[in-house]
């Protein structure tokens, strides 16, 4: 073919010159010539693919199966069951590891997963809830709210689906629901409500005939569908469960309308009944140093505030019906209306299928089945009264339910009422676990009798009305209920936290209502014995003290409450109790303290009686609860002094140490001395006829321990002390003194504070000064070793409470001297070690020691007196140098120094002949410069000062 | 017109010469003084501008004065106990008293005992009425606080038990003091404890606004008008002074050294047991256990003044003076009636008609006509007219046009001699 090619090219290049305008010839049988420009098709062609690179720059990650996001939305659509289960299967896969996907996808997601709610195929309406639960657990409420009419839409048309599984399935979905979007699903409760009224019942053709006793509200009856897979009974649970909890959601979402007043009706005394608005807590020092600003009116108070209780008159009611949801009485109640009679009737099927023997005296015996479903309906019947939207409504609901219901609910519910579970016999096991197996997907199916009974009991009770309405004849039905709350309570059945305390609101109610002194006590007594149980839970133990303290502050206007013995005799016993319990649980401490300070500010006597027995056991310095406790429980607890009507000298013994001990702080060390200054007779204050709890002996004795800081042991101990612990006494410095920590220190200067401003407040100042040098002779001029604090404290007490009229005693300036002369040795010795932190105590020790040298111009004599240069040894020579140029800096005693000139004079030569240093020191040309300076200085004043001479 | 003129009416446990004194505010000249014992602590109250009452120390009755007759007590109200605290309403028609544990209230016009509230548990310290009169508080000491409305306190139901529209309890120790702010049912109320708080609360719905702690108790608190700011006395008598509205915190810092003390007042000794402000808010007014009464400039929180008693204050308000204090020649405008110290019951007041028998002033209507029944004859009358008028022919109606023509006339006439009268009255200098 080549070759031919090759010898033909020759010619057809000598002819393309004239062939190009040659008309071709075509003629017909033979073949068309191909022409030149004719493209070879005979070749094949193999695509390379590079499918993962192309997808990752275009749509995002994948599944396994290389599915995009949008790739399996769409398969949503496909006709194919399995194709639509495998893709929900992928978007699961999907999702769960690339989780940002959600949030981009979520308005497409939603809507097509919501689509397949009613999908025929159950494995795929099985694999859409769990792709909802999937998504429903990282996407929070608020952004699903946009999305939520629609798939509440498609929930709602799923509940009311024809086919039963599908029906099924929605309470499932419902369940998913319930669990992360309760607050949605309650904000339009009218729909679903009646969805769940269709899914049990149907409703009933108003053509067919009445029978005479239905009345008007029962135009609903239970339906029974044969085909489903489990029993009507079983079906009816699983719809129950679920309303149970749409209503608890209700119930929840409502906003709370009245804070107090429902707690104190409903007894929820779990809760600690605190106000709506967090108050503003402010502490004066913060304020005072500007750290907090203030801002308590918003809008300058121009308006009310949305929290007042004054109402304006509402506005007119728009017609709301069971349409309209929730929000009004009358929806609520007609809402009841329909469903009270569907769960009495259930409730009957339930007890009557129960029991087909049915013959007296099995009859309280139930199986496990009918049980649970006895105790949805009264769970439901719980929350229908609780759906009251307010408090004055909900008062309403009651007495509606007790018109319409109260003889059916007797006539089924307190027929057997204390119901107990039945025996099942060994042989029906077997069919038994065939049965559970069933039903596994039911949850809450074993409920104790307990539940059911406490449960009934507690519906029960809201029935009831308040005695004196003319009608008694609750009485049949309460005896029984109230002799079961009194068992169960009294016979020590381990209880749980929820039991307890739905049985105590029972009780608060029966109390609260019926008013009679024998049920109150009958029920308390019974309360009290498992109170006195040992081993107790803290949330235990603390509901039942709630309850207690709510019930003891309920007693206004109920003197069966107000009188009853039970209470009295838990009032008493609670002060016992705080001491018993120590320190071990601050939390019950706590609690236990709240309840006896409402007693005691209400001036219980019981109380207060028990409260002054043990008081010397809780107010003990060493072990008393007063210091173990936290801080919080220590100022509630010296709050409580107040109260007391009595203070025994053993009892201010105690607190004096409390206060000095350290193991209080210094600031409510100072507001507990200051309530024992408002309970004397001496404070002044005093409204109405209170008597006075201490006498002024005693107040008078306990300022004075407190003022010296040291008991009488310690400070006997004190003295036999070796000499490591205290200074040794000299010569400059007479008194050996003990040196306290600086904490103690600070702590006692703080109490001497608060005893002096007290001290100053008595009366009679030259009195009060008599009482205290009198102590001062009697108990400490004979000591020879005094703490430092103590010495300081006293030194700045009779500054303060000293005028010029009085004239202290010898023996007491003498010892005073002596602690003044030691005081300022020892602020030397503490300025040459100049540790920084001993400021604060440095400048209280030389305060004192001014002070009370200027008030009182004789003791300044003594102490000049008491220096014998004579005695000093070498070293101690510049230690006395730098006191008098200390003294004589200080300008206030530069008068008082001056008219004991000759006396100085005296000294400071015998400082100059006995420090025979070659060269003069420093602190002798500092000494004798002041010296110079404080000399001149008075004789330009000295005819000023001639007066001062008179005093001496 | 001028101003209101202020006083400072003060009064202290132990003087001999005279009870309660009357000064002015800006110059601190000493105007009047009432004479006869001495009034216990909050036991003061101006009742309206024509009485002045004041509880008797440690005693069971009450002294009342004209307040232009200084030196007479115009009646004795005796109490069934101790009277601890008293107040009246600022419109003058109710006085509530506190005497052990039970609030009393009466009726000023009629001296009937209303009401006795004895929800305390232990005894009354202190007791205020809002400004509009529609409320009252009471503290005690059994730490609580409770909020009445009078009109549910006021009812003639016997057997209903009044209860307190708020309980305030978030105190722990007795309450000493405590105040009613501005707005009637809006008012903000300060209560101040022995537990060193000061508490301020919402009145229209009982909640706490504001706790502040400090370093010792406080036995009075009061708010400025303005309620910028919340004056607390304390225990050790300071005064503290703490900045409600609060705004330029940062701004004049760097000016202020030292903080710590210029937001108290330090001058008193012991125990500052009342507060006062003066109407434009600048001047404070304190009184002391120590026996002092002191003056003060809020802006600098200087002392001004300081005037001596003979005992420890009891009271020291500024008040705006009444006008019947300086007129010797005046005279209240209703007497006072005899106070009942027992319940008043509605048998005894002929309980022939459920109504209520209204009477502001008691002694410028003698006819015994209830609302009611007036009512019932003006709607006789008018029917009657009504029917002659209809039914009555033409003739007997023109009569009676004219009789009514002349009736108006003649009516007129008295309506201007009355204005006559009246104005000539107002115009004349006294």
């Amino acid at each position: 073919m080549v070759t031919r090619s090759g010898t033909a090219g020759m010619k057809a290049k000598k002819k393309k010159r004239q062939d190009d305008f040659q008309k071709v010839k075509l003629k017909v049988g033979k073949t068309k010539p191909k022409a030149n420009n004719a493209t070879n098709t005979n070749f094949r062609t193999k695509g390379i693919h590079l499918s993962e690179q192309l997808r990752r720059d275009t749509s995002g990650p994948t599944t396994h199966r290389q599915l995009g996001i949008n790739d399996l939305l769409s398969q949503l659509h496909h006709y194919n069951a399995n194709v639509k289960q495998s893709a929900l299967l992928g978007l699961k896969e999907l999702l769960s590891l690339n989780p940002s996907l959600v949030e981009q996808h979520l308005s497409r997601l939603l809507s097509e997963v919501a689509a397949l709610f009613t999908d025929k195929d159950g494995n795929v309406r099985m694999a859409a809830s769990r792709l909802l639960r999937f998504i429903a657990q990282c996407v929070p409420a608020e952004r699903v709210a946009p999305f939520f009419p629609l798939l509440s839409a498609h929930l709602s048309c799923a509940m009311t689906h024809i086919e039963p599984g599908i029906q099924e399935d929605a309470m499932k979905i419902l369940d998913v629901l319930l669990d992360h979007y309760p607050a949605l699903l309650a904000a339009r409760p009218a729909i679903l409500l009646t969805n769940f009224l269709e899914l049990i019942s149907h409703r009933r053709t108003s053509g067919g005939a009445k029978k005479p006793q239905e009345t008007k509200g029962r135009s609903w009856a239970l339906s029974v569908n044969p085909t489903r897979a489990v029993t009507s009974q079983q079906w009816r649970l699983t719809v129950l469960l679920r309303l149970g909890r749409f209503l608890q959601a209700v119930v929840e979402e409502r906003p709370e309308e009245e804070g107090d007043m429902s707690v104190s009706s409903d007894g929820v005394f779990g809760s600690s009944g605190e106000g709506r608005i967090t108050p503003l807590d402010l502490n004066w020092e913060e304020l005072s140093y500007s750290k907090t600003g203030v801002k308590v009116y918003e809008h300058s108070g121009a308006k009310p505030t949305p929290h007042s209780t004054y109402r304006l008159r509402p506005e007119v009611d728009s017609g709301a019906g069971v349409g309209e949801g929730l929000s009004s009485a009358e929806a609520v109640q007609s809402f009841a209306a329909t469903l009270v009679p569907l769960l009495l009737e259930m409730w009957v099927e339930a007890s009557a299928n129960d029991c087909p023997w049915n013959s007296g005296e099995g009859a309280h015996l139930l199986t496990p089945d009918a049980m649970s479903v006895m105790f949805q309906v009264l769970t439901i019947l719980q929350l229908l009264r609780k759906l009251a939207p307010q408090k004055e409504d909900q008062d309403a609901l009651d007495a509606w339910f007790r018109n319409e219901y109260l003889g059916d609910f007797k006539q089924h519910f307190m027929k057997n009422f204390p119901y107990g579970t039945r025996d099942t016999p060994k042989h029906k096991k077997k069919l038994d676990l065939k049965r559970s197996k069933q039903t596994a997907a039911v949850p809450g199916q074993t409920v104790e009798p307990l539940a059911l009974n406490i449960t009934l009991c507690q519906v029960m009770v809201f029935l009831s009305q308040r005695q004196g309405l003319g009608r008694d004849n609750d009485a049949d039905w309460l005896i029984p209920l109230r002799s079961f709350v009194r068992d169960t309570l009294a016979n020590e059945v381990k209880l749980s936290y929820k039991h307890l305390h739905m049985l105590l609101g029972t009780v608060w109610r029966m109390v609260l209502t019926q008013r009679s002194k024998t049920v109150t006590e009958d029920l308390l007594a019974a309360v009290y014995v498992y109170y006195q149980q040992r081993n107790l839970t803290l949330q235990t133990r603390s509901l039942l003290l709630s309850f207690y303290s709510k019930l003891y502050l309920q007693e206004q206007g109920h003197t069966h409450i107000a009188r009853s013995k039970m209470l009295c005799r838990w009032l008493a016993a609670l002060p016992v109790q705080l001491a018993q319990l120590g320190h071990r649980n601050p939390a019950l401490s706590a609690r236990l303290i709240l309840s006896i300070q409402a007693a005691a500010s209400r001036g219980n006597k019981d109380l207060l009686n028990g409260l002054q027995t043990h008081a010397c056991r809780l107010y003990d310095p060493q072990e008393g609860v007063v210091v173990l406790l936290p801080a919080e429980s220590q100022q509630r607890l010296v709050q409580l002094l107040y109260f007391l009507p009595k203070m025994s000298q053993a009892l201010l013994a105690n607190l004096s140490r409390c206060c000095t001990a350290g193991r209080i702080s210094a600031g409510l060390a100072a507001s507990l001395i200051r309530i024992v200054h408002l309970r004397s007779s001496l404070s002044g204050w005093s409204v109405g006829s209170q008597e006075a709890a201490l006498q002024d002996v005693d107040y008078i004795s306990f300022l004075f321990s407190s003022l010296t800081g040291f008991s009488a042991d310690e400070l006997a101990t004190l003295q036999e002390a070796g000499d490591d612990s205290v200074l040794a006494p000299s010569p400059l410095s007479p008194l050996s003194l003990y040196p306290t920590p600086l904490e103690q220190f600070t702590h006692h200067w703080d109490v001497v504070e608060e005893v002096c401003h007290c001290l100053e407040t008595l009366g009679s100042q030259s009195q009060c000064f008599d009482i205290l040098q009198n102590g001062i002779c009697k108990y400490l001029t004979r000591l020879g070793v005094v703490p430092d604090s103590m010495a300081a404290g006293l030194l700045r007490a009779v500054a303060r409470l000293l005028d010029l009229s009085i004239l202290p005693i010898d023996p007491v300036l003498r010892f005073l001297s002596q602690c003044c002369l030691s005081l300022l040795a020892l602020l030397i010795t503490l300025q040459q070690e100049a540790p920084s932190d001993t400021n604060h105590k440095r400048e209280a020790i030389w305060g004192a020691c001014v002070s009370a040298l200027s008030t009182i111009p004789r003791l300044l004599r003594m102490v000049l007196q008491s220096l014998r240069v004579g005695d000093l040894c070498e070293e101690e020579l510049p230690q006395l140098g730098q006191i008098l140029s200390m003294l004589l800096q200080h300008t206030p005693l530069r008068n008082h120094l001056m008219a004991n000139a000759a006396l100085l004079q005296h000294i400071i030569q015998d400082l100059t002949r006995y420090s025979r240093g070659e060269t003069r020191e420093q602190w002798l040309t500092d000494l004798l410069y002041c010296y110079s300076v404080t000399v001149a200085h008075g004789s330009t004043t000295h005819r000023g000062n001639m007066g001062l001479r008179d005093m001496y | 017109m001028a101003a209101p003129m202020e006083v400072i009416v003060s009064s202290d446990s132990g003087s001999q010469l005279w009870n309660c004194a009357v000064s002015e505010l800006h110059s601190g000249s000493s105007l009047l003084s009432y004479r006869g014992g001495n009034t216990a602590c909050r036991g003061l109250a101006l009742l309206g501008s024509d009485y002045i009452l004041g509880a008797q120390l440690g005693k069971n009755f009450i002294n009342v004065w004209e307040l232009q007759r200084k030196d007479q007590l115009q009646q004795k109200i005796v109490c069934p106990g101790v009277v601890t605290c008293l107040t009246a309403a600022p419109n003058g028609l109710y006085l509530a008293a506190g005497i052990a544990e039970a609030v009393y209230l009466w009726e000023v016009s009629s001296g009937n005992l209303l009401a006795v509230l004895s929800r305390h548990y232990q005894d009354l310290t202190c007791l205020r009425f809002t400004d509009d009169s529609s409320h009252f508080v009471s503290g005690g000491k059994d730490n609580l606080a409770l909020v009445w409305s009078l009109a549910s306190v006021v009812q003639l139901d016997l057997n209903h038990t009044p209860e307190p529209r708020h309980v305030l309890s978030r105190h722990s120790l007795p309450i000493t003091d405590l105040h009613c702010g501005l707005m009637g049912p809006q008012a903000r109320v300060a209560t101040a404890s022995l537990d060193q708080t000061v508490k301020l609360w919402e009145l229209s719905s009982g909640e706490l606004l504001l706790s502040v702690l400090f370093d010792v108790g406080i036995m009075s608190v009061t708010l400025d008008p303005c309620e910028y700011f919340l004056f607390c006395g304390g225990s050790d008598g300071n005064i503290f002074q703490v900045s409600l509205c609060s705004q330029s915190l940062s701004r004049d810092k760097a000016f202020q050294s030292d903080n710590d003390g210029n937001q108290v007042f330090k001058g008193h000794r012991n125990l500052v047991t009342c507060l006062s402000v003066s109407m434009d808010g600048t001047l404070l007014l304190s009184g002391s256990h120590d026996e002092t009464v002191r003056l003060w400039d809020v802006q600098s929180k200087q002392s001004i003044r300081c005037i001596s008693h003979k005992g420890a204050v009891t009271n020291a308000v500024i008040t705006p003076a009444p006008a019947n204090m300086f007129l010797p020649d005046s005279r209240p405008a209703a007497a006072l009636p005899r106070f009942s110290r027992h319940l008043h019951t509605s048998e005894g007041e002929g309980g022939e008609s459920g109504g209520v028998c209204v009477r502001p002033g008691l002694f410028t209507q003698d006819e015994d006509e209830t609302h009611l029944q007036k009512a019932e004859r003006l709607y006789s009358l008018m029917n009657a007219v009504t029917d002659k008028a209809v039914f009555g022919d033409g003739e007997n109606t023109k009569v009676r046009v004219a009789e009514l023509e002349e009736e108006v006339q003649t009516l007129k006439k008295i309506n201007k001699d009355l204005y006559d009268f009246s104005s000539q009255l107002l115009t004349k200098p006294t």
